[in-house]
């Protein structure tokens, strides 16, 4: 008999999510968005940023066609999938 | 305050002893893991070893990655930003530096137990129950601190940073606890199906509710401020955070889509898994429009630059992921190497990769020192990506032989030929992340404990 550990849980664990969402709603954590958007910002400046050299560009157009290629293999599989996973050939 | 002022005054040890202690373990799982693929092209490498076989290597590299290298590489960088955030001190890095130590026991443990072949043998969910408890009380004491940090704050709106780090915390320890039957000290598991959806409901979450979360943490700090420019929406990002909440938890089933498990559960994993796309692209579209024309700023901060590389890998990992979701996609990728691919993308191409960035990032701010070697860090980012994307390019490969050989009705030993070169690849791309996670350790222990200057304030 497991139901009553996993109700148990899901009941425990939306409470206490409800709760917390309750306690952001009336402590006005949604209400000044604005604001919140600088709050990484409101400390020591970092150090100036240099420039970006030739070879920082030849590493962007290098992780872009990494990018393009892992995009293209998931496409590949989803192609496959829906090609040859209709039924079982035997 | 200035960088250096800040650093005598803290010393910010809680974040360097989890710096220290992802760098090191990075380095022994990596290893783990090389022997492992090593074992697959060489069965009989180690068949006299017994502390060393397949069996005992594979849980302890899973486990060391997890737990011993990203979860406290990500710890290392939220224990140095929370309080940054908040306006405040940590709580108690007196409590911090003890947590890293009783983590680290707890790790030692977890090798030494495994390596003796004591298992629980549920995937993901080995540890024994003294571990379990381990690991259990670490993650109660990093709550406190975080939670009394929160508590003590000087800043009265919580980033959305702070919100995933303290859910990431809370929901692992629960979720770590429920998932390992802890109540059950002797087995560690139910029996039967109930067994397998709880596992995988841990199984999936661990990735979810701790990883993500902590690393979506690193990256909603490190980008802005590397930039220079503030977060394009901090209601999207709580539109994420909320979403992912709601959405995650119910995901783990989709991985026992081939089994008898109730359906209604099945419709449950599938829908919700094709709906992460929802905070997948709150937050992607709020990091990436963050650094929308900044590219160059990027490149110019080593922790800036893993961290955006391991948002562009969580773009791809969660695309893959609601795919595999997919039952007839699932029916060709399932139970074989494709999903070792998938989880290769998202531990150490995501996580993994936003830990490293996390800890780039902090070092010279916690140190007081410049980063030891910016040539070192660079050649670990790209022998990292390379390994990432070339685990990734021969586990495709591999699972779509496996997947379609078996689904044809193919026997499992007449396949093993056909993969041989792709064990041989897949190991030898193992020997380059191990490098990427000595370069790493090196650099690290070099910029902390090295007298090279301070840096500009």
């Amino acid at each position: 008999m497991y139901f009553p550990y996993f109700i148990t849980y899901m009941t425990v664990g939306f409470a206490i999510t409800l709760v917390v969402f309750l306690w952001a709603l009336k402590s006005g954590q949604f209400s000044d968005q604005q604001r919140a958007r600088f709050l990484p910002l409101e400390e020591e400046p970092e150090p100036a940023a240099g420039k970006a050299s030739k070879i920082r560009r030849i590493e962007v157009y290098a992780l872009f066609l990494l990018a393009i290629a892992g995009l293209a293999a998931s496409a590949a599989v989803l192609v496959f999938a829906i090609i040859h996973g209709g039924q079982p050939a035997g | 305050m200035n960088p250096t002022e800040q650093t005598q005054h803290t010393g910010y040890p809680t974040s360097k002893a989890f710096c220290l202690t992802s760098l090191f373990w990075m380095m022994i799982a990596t290893f783990m893991g090389l022997l492992g693929a090593t074992e697959l092209m060489a069965p009989d490498l180690l068949e006299n070893v017994g502390w060393l076989v397949f069996g005992r290597v594979r849980p302890i590299h899973i486990n060391l990655v997890l737990f011993g290298f990203v979860t406290p590489g990500l710890l290392a960088a939220a224990f140095y930003y929370i309080p940054r955030l908040l306006r405040t001190q940590l709580f108690s890095e007196g409590l911090g530096v003890v947590t890293v130590i009783i983590w680290n026991i707890t790790l030692v443990g977890a090798v030494v137990s495994l390596m003796a072949g004591y298992t629980q043998g549920r995937e993901y969910a080995e540890l024994i129950w003294p571990v379990d408890m381990g690991v259990v009380v670490v993650f109660v004491l990093c709550f406190i601190n975080m939670i009394m940090t929160v508590k003590n704050r000087g800043e009265q709106v919580l980033y959305v940073s702070v919100w995933y780090v303290c859910a990431g915390i809370v929901l692992t320890a629960t979720t770590f606890s429920l998932g390992n039957v802890i109540w059950r000290p002797d087995t560690g598991a139910l029996v039967g199906i109930p067994d397998a959806i709880l596992l995988w409901f841990y199984g999936h979450n661990v990735f979810g509710l701790l990883l993500t979360p902590l690393s979506a943490g690193v990256a909603y700090y490190v980008i802005p401020r590397a930039v220079r420019v503030p977060l394009y929406s901090h209601t999207l990002s709580l539109l994420g955070f909320w979403s992912l909440i709601v959405v995650y938890t119910h995901i783990g089933t989709h991985h026992l889509l081939q089994v008898p498990v109730p359906t209604w559960l099945k419709v449950i994993s599938i829908v919700d898994s094709v709906a992460m796309v929802i905070p997948v692209m709150a937050f992607l579209i709020n990091i990436w429009y963050t650094a929308k024309g900044k590219l160059g700023a990027i490149h110019a901060d080593i922790g800036a630059k893993f961290v955006f590389t391991g948002t562009i890998m969580y773009f791809f990992v969660s695309i893959q992921g609601s795919m595999m979701a997919l039952p007839v996609v699932q029916r060709i990728t399932h139970f074989n190497n494709w999903v070792v691919a998938h989880a290769h993308v998202g531990v150490l191409g995501f996580a993994g990769m936003i830990a490293l960035g996390g800890m780039y990032y902090i070092l010279p701010k916690i140190t007081g020192r410049p980063l030891y070697s910016r040539l070192l860090a660079d050649l670990q980012y790209w022998l990292v990506l390379i390994g990432v994307v070339g685990f990734t390019i021969v586990l495709t490969i591999v699972g779509l032989i496996q997947g379609n050989a078996w689904y044809n009705g193919e026997v499992v030993y007449r396949v093993l030929p056909q993969l041989q070169y792709y064990y041989v690849t897949r190991a030898m791309i193992g020997l380059v992340i191990f490098v990427a996670a000595v370069l790493g350790f090196y650099n690290g222990i070099r910029t902390m404990f090295s007298n090279r200057g301070t840096i500009a304030s």
